[in-house]
């Protein structure tokens, strides 16, 4: 239908009177897959969240369309069920409900959007422990309640897991590498190649090179106080790896 | 509800110390009355006595029209030994007998006396004016003593069903376990339509040396009901009571316990949780003395409030001078989930004693915007993940049931 997946559109978004993003434009097109670096505190997730449609912002002006349609005006379970998925920096727990039973929700929900009937209980066990072998995610964390003492990596994983059952056409990684070791980390890169192909792509938010070198973006932007300042190729990641942010924020 | 009006011949009255409970029981409430908005105990949930003005009193006559009073038995995932209550009336000739348990109808009971060393004997009665109105009209109930060293391989099932509107019904158990016997017992009240009626119900309950009783509660009455409740439990040495008090939506409820740990080593838990929509009350009253020293008492209530449904929780731990080395804590969480709907909450410690632990806390608030972000994300709907929220809530409390089918029966039950 539409050349690009999404495509934001002079976006400015504000939180609690303080103006977060600041004239944003992007287009990502089916099948690319876009890295976004930038420092700490320069509004990266709060993209995240405003593409996810978290209600703590305010969109002061701009567009973004995914596939064609308007992205703003759809709840967070719309752009859910619609393809979009954020696996995000910060996943949240959420005592009294277990993980196989917040996943089997999750996809269920999402059948019910496309008019497939539910999963019944035994088939989908063989989905989740088929992703979750491939993720070395045990039963064990399954059974136990959604991201309730998990570790940092545990709960990473637990987002890519996700990631693989929805199946989305467009899933923003928001720092999915922080706090994995060298094993999950190439599980983690594993898991998302396998899912990547060219009707769905992959906005990855993240401040190292080691993903980059296994997930292999085909634009690095940069991102600081709140736009998109510089966009180049992955030789643009190994420049920032080297000599760090200062050359592309403003002297203030 | 005027009391002069109240007073209908019972089964009884001819026995010296029947009557003179119900006497001392009408003067009680002549001279106190019910309880105004200004009682202290009864402030937060007040009771209008005049919405009982049109009820009759349900004596021995069995009203209801069914054919056979079993035709509202509703099937249960687990086995069970079942007494049955129809419109307040206990049936014996419908309930199962027991091995190594004496069930014997309260009427009978009260004729040949044996009732006579525990009625009325574990509260004050001066402080429960329905209580006192209980006993205005002793009669319905059944006596159970749970034989020495008896461990039931089945819980007790008691079905309070209620099928007709128009009256109020006054129940009295006493259930004695005796020393090391171990039992269940769940009292379901369930009502299928609408009807306009009030539960009062009074249930003695002693536990000897090591005896460990297992208590569930689960309300399920109309909209237009009025329930209230009062357990009254004596613990001696080295005893266990674990209850668990479940009340759905429903008219008026009170549930209030009192639990008195008699001897060392007495353990109780007192466990609930409640749901008020539209303008349903619900009030959880504990009170839990502690009078004996290596007492232990744990209370965990969690709760939800929507519409202009009104909650109250007030528990109070009293420990005695010599109740040393003894623990008592208490939780109540609560969700409050509308401008219009109202919780209270009234944790009370009274402490005598120096070597405690004790601890409560209370918690009032709404579901977390970030959790429920989080569902959505992951498709859920923003009813879903409330529901599930809300679920998991009460859940923390459910999750203590040890019984997995009863657990599974009364989730399915609840939500
Ligand atoms: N609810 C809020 N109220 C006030 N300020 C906020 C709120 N949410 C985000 N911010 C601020 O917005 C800015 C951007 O935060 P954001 O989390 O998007 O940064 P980030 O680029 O993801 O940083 P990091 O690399 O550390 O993850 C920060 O200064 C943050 O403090
Ligand atoms: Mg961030």
């Amino acid at each position: 239908m539409s050349e690009y997946l999404l495509e934001i559109k002079n976006l400015r978004a504000r939180v609690a009177e303080k103006e977060i993003i600041k004239d944003l434009s992007l287009k990502i097109r089916k099948g690319e897959v876009h890295a976004l670096m930038g420092p700490n505190g320069a509004g990266k997730s709060t993209l995240s969240y405003v593409l996810a449609g978290k209600s703590d912002y305010e969109i002061t002006s701009g567009s973004i369309l995914f596939d064609g349609h308007d992205l703003l005006a759809m709840s967070p379970e719309e752009r859910s069920c619609n393809g979009l998925f954020l696996s995000m920096q910060h996943p949240v727990a959420i005592p009294g409900v277990t993980t196989a039973n917040f996943l089997k929700h999750s996809v269920n929900a999402h059948r019910k959007f496309n008019g497939e009937p539910d999963l019944d209980a035994a088939e989908f066990l063989k989905l989740m422990r088929q992703e979750s072998q491939k993720l070395n995610i045990p039963s064990e964390m399954l059974k136990r309640e959604l991201n309730v003492g998990f570790s940092g990596g545990e709960k990473k994983r637990l987002e890519i897991l996700q990631m693989s059952l929805l199946k989305p056409s467009l899933a923003i990684l928001d720092e999915a590498d922080s706090g994995l070791d060298i094993d999950a980390l190439n599980m983690v890169a594993d898991g998302v190649n396998q899912l990547h192909n060219e009707h769905n792509s992959l906005l990855i938010i993240t401040h190292h090179i080691d993903l980059l070198n296994r997930i292999r973006p085909d634009f690095v932007h940069i991102y600081a106080d709140g736009h998109i300042v510089r966009t180049g190729d992955k030789s643009l990641a190994a420049e920032i790896e080297r000599n760090g942010y200062q050359n592309y924020l403003k002297g203030e | 509800m005027n009391l002069p009006e109240l007073k209908t011949p019972l089964w009884g009255d001819d026995i010296p110390y029947v009557a003179g409970l119900r006497e001392k029981a009408g003067r009680i409430l002549h001279h106190s009355g019910f309880p105004s908005a200004k009682t202290e105990a009864w402030k937060y949930a007040h009771f209008d006595i005049s919405s009982l003005s049109a009820l009759q009193i349900n004596t021995d006559v069995h009203h209801c029209d069914h054919d056979n009073c079993t035709c509202h038995r509703q099937p249960l995932p687990f086995s069970c030994y079942r007494l049955e209550f129809c419109d307040g009336q206990f049936l014996a000739d419908h309930s199962d007998t027991i091995p190594g348990v004496y069930v014997k109808p309260l009427i009978e009971a009260l004729f040949d006396g044996e009732t006579k060393t525990y009625l009325n004997k574990s509260f004050p009665i001066e402080k429960y004016p329905f209580a006192a109105l209980n006993t205005l009209y002793l009669e319905q109930g059944f006596m159970m003593i749970i034989e020495r060293n008896t461990v039931l391989d089945q819980p007790i099932y008691i079905s309070y069903h209620q099928s007709k509107s128009g009256y109020l019904n006054n129940m009295h158990n006493l259930i004695l376990c005796e020393s090391g016997s171990q039992a269940a017992i769940i009292e379901h009240f369930h009502c299928e339509r609408a009807n306009n009626y009030c539960n009062n119900i009074v249930n003695e309950i002693k536990l000897s040396a090591a005896a460990k009783l297992t208590h569930y509660v689960f309300e399920n009455e109309s909209v237009q009901s009025h329930h209230i409740e009062l357990n009254s439990i004596r613990q001696k040495e080295n005893s266990s009571y674990q209850a668990f008090c479940l009340k759905k939506s429903g008219g008026f409820s009170r549930h209030e316990s009192l639990l008195r740990l008699e001897q060392k080593e007495a353990r109780a838990e007192v466990n609930g949780i409640y749901r008020v929509n539209g303008s349903s009350v619900s009030d959880i009253t504990t009170d839990i003395y502690h009078l004996a020293p290596e007492t232990f008492s744990d209370q965990l209530v969690k709760g939800v409030a929507t519409d202009h449904g009104k909650a109250v929780f007030q528990g109070k731990i009293h420990i005695a001078p010599n109740a040393q080395k003894t623990e008592g804590h208490q939780t109540h969480h609560a969700l409050l989930l509308s401008d219009t709907a109202e919780i209270d909450s009234k944790p009370e410690l009274e402490i005598f004693a120096d070597d405690v632990k004790c601890s409560h806390g209370s918690s009032c608030g709404d579901l977390d915007p970030e959790q429920l972000f989080y569902m959505q994300t992951r498709g859920f709907s923003q009813d879903d993940a409330r529901n599930i929220l809300i679920q998991a809530h009460l859940n923390e409390v459910l999750e203590k049931i040890n019984h997995p089918l009863i657990k599974e029966w009364l989730k399915d039950q609840f939500f």
